[in-house]
């Protein structure tokens, strides 16, 4: 078994069928997964913040920081292992939120709609996602059966 | 419910915490002092001198030659930062193992330590805040009071996250109705018995609490813990039994005058630098929380 860690703005991608790409402890940041059932390819990002405009130079040294360019970076990464864009399965998973009534720390809730908008925009179906509340989740890829499993307070659910 | 002598015994059972920090401190605060005054602090506490000068040497700082005494670390570094190496060094050396209580190990904590510690200096700057000295040290031992609850909460760790699953309950209220008494308030004691500075025994008490912070009034140290914990959370950094079931409380970042885009664009900055510090730790090479 070949543990493959994806860090905070971190993405990480694998053909190897005994890997498995783990992500801890997602609190208002999101995975996106993505699963190739042909190519038995998988990919991970794990992006802390929505827009790379809050810091264009940290986007440039680290763009799985931002889904805005993180994410594209990730699909890229599959096409250039031989994916195609049709056969990507997608699931997403974090985006959770404290106790936060004026929503300050909205950040959560804004990673969230700018993965839908940019997923609308470029036609991505979301297969599977568990997203949001005042969760903490580890998020895993099994690469050689496409299977997905969160983590949160000590249970595992099928993503 | 935890009576006031278990606690007392909790604390007894936790190594001692190194005077020299608290002396640091003190001089950290006196514009007075310079790096003679830091070396002859430092220099009689070897394991403290051993520990800074391990993280001094780190490749984080990318120095061209290797530091052997402390007045070099002071002279190449500078005394901020040799302070909060040695604040770290310190806390470093009480943190146990595991911390049952909360299902997280040593690595856990002491990365949301540090993170808060980082991101409790950035807010500041982020708002132009004359920082108060003492915000990074504060920031690093806000949590402490969990390594002295964390086996009486392990006793009731059922019941803990059965009460935490109901959903609208914070661990801090958690804490509360299973034991009577909380990490902030445990802490507090505790940095008492250390003899920590009195304006991080505040921000140690009141680190969930701001409102009531020095009577109503708020302390902007405490606020921007309180602020660096929240957003230390959503980053991901601390995940614990208790998730991100914690309370976000207004009238601090009001106080702060902190915008979602502040908060981003300091979380954005930050990670590298919670990144490269957090790899001092000793429990770094013990493994990872989930």
């Amino acid at each position: 078994m070949n543990l493959v860690k994806v860090d905070i703005a971190d993405l990480k991608v694998s053909a190897d069928p005994d890997a498995i790409i783990i992500t801890y402890a997602l609190g208002s940041c999101i995975a996106v997964i993505v699963y190739d059932p042909v190519r038995k390819a998988g990919g991970m990002i794990h992006y802390m913040l929505p827009m790379s405009e809050t810091s264009p130079e940290k986007a440039k040294e680290r763009p799985a920081m931002f889904a805005d360019t993180g994410i594209p970076l990730l699909f890229h990464t599959m096409y250039e292992m031989g994916c195609r864009k049709t056969d990507l399965i997608v699931k997403a998973a974090g985006g959770g939120a404290l106790y936060d009534d004026h929503g300050h720390f909205a950040i959560g809730q804004r990673n969230y709609t700018i993965l839908r908008k940019m997923f609308w925009k470029a036609g991505v179906m979301i297969a599977a996602e568990d997203v949001g509340g005042a969760k903490s989740r580890t998020a895993r890829l099994f690469v050689g059966t496409g299977r997905c499993t969160i983590n949160s307070v000590g249970e595992e659910s099928e993503l | 419910m935890i009576e006031r002598i278990e606690i007392l015994a909790g604390i007894k059972k936790l190594p001692a915490f190194s005077t020299t920090v608290v002396r640091l401190s003190e001089l950290v605060n006196d514009p007075e002092s310079g790096p003679g005054e830091f070396e002859a602090v430092v220099q009689p506490d070897m394991a403290l001198t051993a520990n800074l000068l391990r993280m001094a040497n780190s490749a984080y700082f990318g120095l061209s030659r290797r530091i052997g005494s402390a007045r070099e670390a002071i002279t190449l570094l500078g005394v901020r930062r040799v302070f909060q190496l040695g604040a770290m060094a310190a806390v470093d050396g009480v943190i146990p193992e595991t911390l049952p209580g909360y299902g997280i190990d040593a690595s856990v904590f002491w990365g949301h330590s540090v993170a808060v510690a980082v991101l409790a200096e950035r807010l500041s700057k982020e708002r132009k805040l004359a920082t108060p000295a003492l915000t990074f040290t504060a920031g690093l031992l806000h949590d402490v009071g969990k390594l002295v609850i964390s086996s009486f909460l392990a006793e009731h760790i059922e019941a803990l996250r059965s009460e935490l699953a109901s959903g609208q309950m914070s661990l801090l209220a958690c804490e509360q109705k299973l034991l009577g008494a909380d990490h902030a308030q445990i802490g507090a004691e505790l940095g008492l018995v250390w003899n920590l500075p009195e304006e991080v025994v505040k921000v140690i008490a009141s680190h969930h609490t701001p409102d009531v912070a020095n009577g109503g009034r708020g302390d902007v140290v405490v606020d921007l813990v309180h602020a660096a914990d929240c957003l230390s959370h959503s980053m991901g950094f601390g995940a614990d039994v208790g998730g991100m079931q914690r309370q976000v409380d207004d009238a601090a970042i009001a106080r702060l005058g902190l915008r979602h885009i502040d908060l981003e664009h300091v979380a954005s900055r930050a990670l590298p630098e919670i990144e490269g510090l957090t790899q001092f730790g000793r429990s770094q090479k013990k493994g990872t929380g989930a």
